[in-house]
């Protein structure tokens, strides 16, 4: 059974400015005392298209975690404008937050993220080329979706060099261009690829 | 007879395999199957029992659900004690679950449902050992042991005093063991398994007493389980799916010479599970009527996998009733209420039914001392006792009779339970949080968590720890998690495209942005349906999962006695049970002892006393050199429940971090490694640099005179006069209570000045001009600097000092000898002395320096005095001793 259980995640700063850090406030708990640390990680997707655009804002360690419930607040820097596509600037893209213990992820937390302009004109004609400056981020915070994955809580996952800087669950997500507008077809998603046991 | 179905006990459509009701009766929880994993589920029993705490939206419905197992959850079975949950799954695995005091309520995060988790359930411990799916769990009578089997064909005894230590593997059958029973008087358990055997175990040396093959050697492995149950008067043990003639049957076998004459036949399909009603009942007297002596009797719950369910009475040849159809499928488990009246059964089709009865229909429930006595009329006493000698005469049956006994143990020293209380189980609500608000963690989280770079150059970030997995009780829960749950930021309203949603690897449905209709909403009154109503079911209807509040299968209730025909319903128990927490002992106020004045503390009086600083409310320190480092203490900021907390405040460059102490702060010292304080209730409380606890409070004989970090090191002086130097890297003690005594005896003078070099030696220097320090090797005091000493000021090295030694005489020794070093002050007036004379005073001096710079490990003051030492050596053609200073230098 999963040692760690995500309680809560809170949004901070939400909404803010484009260009503002994340911060999420995330709230565990620990059955037993870890050996070794968790390691949280932001990923930024860019495009809906493509996983190509996705960005890992930032990874962190997160440790020692001795049995109990804990907090902490990951902050991560904004994403970098220049690795997203121009088209999706504006509009509706995802923030995934994963967490893995012994390069095996366990928990896949994902946001909607609303980025549009403040300024109703520039809402009503929107430049070409996105201004950043004026973009606001609204994280839809209350609607968080959460994908829970059986890890094997002692030892290594078999292929830890796999897992080490690539998303490490890609086979668990179906290429966004065979369900565009459409809801996903619920069959053909896998099940959870990273389950160890 | 009253029936109910409460829609809202559901695993959103998933089948439920087990049912148990807590032994206080206020509770009872579900196992089966999850979203992607098993569930455990505890539900409130109050909206069962009565349909105004089912209306009341202030009365929860679900208490706690637990997704910890990985695959379905086969059993869930409460401890007699009440204490304990033991479930056990397809993952193998048996989980014990305790309920977690001091923390508050939480959501499954992520989850559909809002609903919050009322009461936490904990897992404890998980139990390892068995190779396949686990079917079944039982408790032993006194919770002396839990058991459980497996489709890996064993029984598993745990020793439930001393988890997860195994009392013994039964090892025997030759299928998938589905179900266990224990003897309520201990001496046996039984099991029963696909291999067509049942088998009885003896407790006394966990070897075979029967294996009863006959009835079940027609029997196929069809049924999911095998809930067998005994009697609750030992007398007889009834199976699951037997068979007789070509009929499933459930086999009644005697516990005199295992015989197997008797069978409760009727079903169409397998038995599933068969399970005894907790009381002996006798026979109901009629007003006016003379009592007449009756038998006691014993009732039986049988499930089916015909999906119906019937009640025998053992005083009784046919079924007392038989209700057909409650379910869309199987029958899964049965549970008794511990009053005997009340009955939930749960199914595959993932919903449960509550039968209510009437003691005019059951019969008049024995008591316990009635039932003992039948106990003891039967086994003898020492057999009701079992083999619990710490157990007083009577078996504790139910926690009724725990609590009366000890609420009758607490009267009798009502004294010592007052003492101890406070002073209990105060710490463990500061420990964590140290009365800090959550509130203001949060606030200040991102700029006081400690981060820090590892080796390669990652961020690293110390969770904060805000509660203990303290599992003790189930005293007041502090409603800490309740704020975490409100604070969750606001909706916005943004409409996301679906195509987002493959990026998420969730196979959820539901719509983002739309909110879950919560659970609570499903229930009418139509769901109550009492015994005289029949609500035809329409077969085939929709087979949605979701709640639809008219789903209610009742088809027909079988009534077999007159009486109940037409029968007004019966009246509604009103009295009901005690809300479990209502007789918990109401948390005691908190009060926090401050300790007395240091200065009235009678401890031994010390020869020695040195000076203790007077507290001041708040006061400041710059500790380290290297980056500007402030320690700010203000004393008493804040008072939390009576105790007056102490805030240490750290800051350098901007960069800060504050804790809070339970007492004011008399001393507060840092270096650039660690920070430490004294505190009035003598405690000495050690930080590293970014502000985390290194060690637990160390607790000093006296109160504390002078403090001094240096490094990793840290000097205490104590009030009467002794010294301990601590390395809190290495966790060792350099100077052990070392007294003062041997440089201040025969002297008046006081300390007027102590510190700690980089390298951990602790330096005191005495009003009357000399300083010492403390050679822990040798474990003596040595005198390193005397202002008054002659020899001292006759010393002439003047030609041999360089300009650029300057620098390397800055260091500990210096400091003690003062920056204008009185040597050879005098020398000039000196200078009619004998040149041989003034020579020899100045090697001595210079020699002195070289040993003090030594036992001081001042590596820069050695060298300094070292070079000094050997151009003196030079100028004045000491060659023995040139050779000696070209030997230490080497």
């Amino acid at each position: 059974m999963a040692k760690v259980q995500v309680l809560n995640v809170a949004v901070l700063d939400n909404p803010s400015p484009f260009g503002n850090p994340f911060q999420f406030e995330v709230t565990f708990e620990c059955m037993e005392d870890l050996p070794e640390d968790l390691e949280w990680k932001i990923i930024y997707v860019g495009s809906a298209e493509s996983e190509e655009h996705d960005q890992t804002l930032d990874s962190v360690l997160v440790g020692p975690v001795p049995a109990g419930r804990h907090m902490f607040v990951f902050q991560a820097d904004a994403p970098n404008t220049a690795l997203i596509p121009e088209s999706d600037a504006v509009g509706v893209t995802v923030v995934l937050i994963t967490c893995t213990y012994r390069g095996q992820e366990f928990i896949r937390i994902g946001y909607y993220v609303n980025n549009e302009y403040t300024d109703t004109e520039l809402r009503e004609n929107p430049p070409l080329k996105p201004d950043y400056g004026q973009l606001q981020r609204n994280i839809l915070a209350s609607n968080p979706r959460v994908t829970r994955f059986h890890i094997n809580w002692e030892g290594c996952a078999e292929k830890m060099e796999d897992s080490e800087n690539v998303d490490p669950a890609p086979n668990s997500m179906l290429p966004p261009s065979c369900t565009p507008g459409k809801a996903p077809p619920l069959g053909l998603l896998p099940d959870n690829s990273m389950d160890c046991l | 007879m009253k029936l109910l179905k409460p829609s809202w006990v559901n695993h959103n459509g998933k089948p439920i395999f087990s049912v148990d009701i807590h032994p206080d009766g206020t509770k009872f929880a579900t196992g089966g199957q999850g979203e992607d994993s098993g569930k455990v589920v505890i539900w409130n029993m109050a909206p069962v029992l009565r349909e105004e705490d089912e209306r009341n939206e202030n009365i929860p419905k679900l208490l706690c659900q637990m997704d910890n197992h990985l695959a379905c959850v086969n059993c869930v079975r409460w401890s007699n004690n009440g204490l304990y949950l033991a479930s056990g799954g397809d993952d193998k695995l048996v989980m014990v679950w305790k309920r977690a005091a001091f923390i508050g309520p939480s959501t499954v995060f992520g989850s559909s449902s809002k609903l919050a988790n009322v009461e936490q359930w904990r897992c404890v411990m998980i139990l390892r050992n068995h190779t396949g799916d686990v079917m079944d769990v039982a408790w032993s009578p006194h919770d002396v042991w839990l058991a459980s089997c497996s489709v890996d064909n064993t029984i598993v005894i745990w020793n439930a005093r001393k988890f997860p230590e195994i009392v013994m593997t039964l090892k025997g059958h030759t299928g998938l063991v589905k179900g266990l029973t224990w003897d309520p008087v201990g001496k046996y358990i039984a099991s029963q398994a696909d291999d067509r055997s049942l088998k009885v175990w003896r407790t006394m040396d966990w070897q075979l007493e029967t294996n009863i093959t006959k009835p079940f050697s027609e029997c196929g492995g069809t049924t999911h389980v095998l809930r067998l149950s005994w009697s609750p008067d030992g007398q007889y043990l009834v199976s699951a799916h037997a068979m007789n003639n070509s009929g499933p049957t459930a086999q009644i076998i005697e516990r005199d010479g295992w015989k197997t004459n008797m069978d409760f036949v009727g079903h169409r399909k397998a038995v599933t599970v068969v399970k005894f009603n907790p009381k002996i009942f006798k026979k109901k007297q009629k007003n006016g009527s003379t009592p007449k002596p009756s038998c006691p009797y014993c009732c039986c719950a049988v499930g089916s996998k015909d999906r119906s369910l019937s009640v025998w009475l053992t005083s009784l040849k046919r079924p007392l009733v038989v209700i057909h159809d409650l379910f869309d499928k199987s029958i899964m488990d049965i549970t008794w209420t511990l009053n005997g009246l009340g009955l939930l059964v749960c199914s595959m089709d993932g919903t449960v039914a509550f039968l209510d009865f009437s003691q005019d229909e059951l019969g008049d429930p024995l008591n316990e001392e009635e039932k003992n006595a039948i106990h003891q009329n039967i086994y003898g006493k020492s057999l009701a006792i079992t083999m619990e000698s710490q157990l007083s005469s009577t078996i504790i049956e139910n926690p009724e009779m725990l609590k009366y006994q000890q609420e009758r143990q607490g009267n009798q020293n009502p004294n010592e339970a007052q003492g101890i209380g406070p002073e209990n189980q105060t710490p463990k609500l500061t420990n964590v949080l140290n009365g800090e608000s959550l509130e203001d963690i949060r606030k200040n989280l991102l700029k006081k968590q400690v981060e820090t770079r590892t080796a390669d150059g990652r961020r690293r970030i110390t969770p904060l720890c805000i509660a203990q997995l303290d599992t003790a009780g189930t005293a007041a829960v502090n409603s800490i998690g309740m704020k975490s749950n409100l604070l969750l930021t606001s909706a916005s309203k943004i409409e996301p495209m679906k195509a987002l949603d493959s990026r998420f690897t969730e196979r959820s449905k539901a719509m983002p942005g739309v909110t879950s209709v919560p659970l609570t909403i499903g229930i009418t009154p139509l769901d109550r349906v009492k015994d005289s109503s029949s609500v035809k079911e329409p077969k085939g209807k929709d087979e949605t999962s979701s709640d639809s509040e008219d789903k209610i299968m009742v088809k027909s209730i079988a009534k077999r006695k007159g009486e109940m025909e037409g029968a007004e319903v019966v009246e509604k128990r009103k009295k009901g049970r005690p809300r479990k927490d209502a007789k918990t002992m109401p948390f005691p106020q908190v009060t926090f002892l401050l300790s007395k004045d240091p200065s009235r503390l009678t401890t031994p009086i010390a020869v020695l006393k040195l000076p203790t600083p007077s507290i001041q409310k708040s006061f400041s320190t710059q500790v380290s050199t290297d980056g500007v480092t402030y320690l700010e203490v203000e004393n008493e900021v804040s008072v939390v429940s009576g105790s007056r907390l102490s805030q240490l405040k750290w800051s350098r460059e901007g960069r800060e971090w504050d804790v809070l102490l339970p007492s004011r702060i008399i001393i507060a010292a840092g270096s650039s490694n660690v920070v430490a304080v004294a505190c009035e209730d003598r405690t000495l409380s050690v930080f590293t640099a970014c502000g985390r606890r290194l060690i637990p409070s160390i607790i000093l004989p006296v109160p504390m005179s002078a403090l001094h970090c240096s490094g990793h090191f840290v000097m205490a002086l104590t009030a009467s006069a002794m010294l301990s130097v601590w390395d809190v890297q290495k966790q060792t003690a350099l100077v052990k209570n070392e007294s003062l005594n041997p440089i201040l005896s025969g002297t008046d003078a006081t300390v007027s000045q102590s510190f700690l070099t980089q390298q951990g030696v602790a330096v005191v220097s005495l009003s009357n001009g000399k300083t010492y320090c403390f050679n822990s090797s040798l474990e003596t005091w040595n005198l390193i600097a005397d202002k008054q000493d002659s020899l001292v000021q006759c010393t002439d090295f003047r030609n041999c000092v360089s300009a650029q030694d300057a620098l390397g005489s800055m260091g500990p020794l210096a400091l003690t000898q003062g920056r204008n070093l009185s040597a050879g002050r005098l020398a000039s007036r000196l200078s009619s002395t004998p040149h041989h004379l003034q020579q020899g005073m100045t090697l001595a001096f210079l020699e002195k320096q070289l040993s003090s710079a030594l036992i001081l490990l001042s590596a820069s003051e050695y060298r300094h005095w070292l070079l000094i030492y050997a151009r003196f050596l030079v100028n004045e053609g000491e060659a023995v001793r040139e050779g000696q200073c070209h030997c230490s230098q080497g």
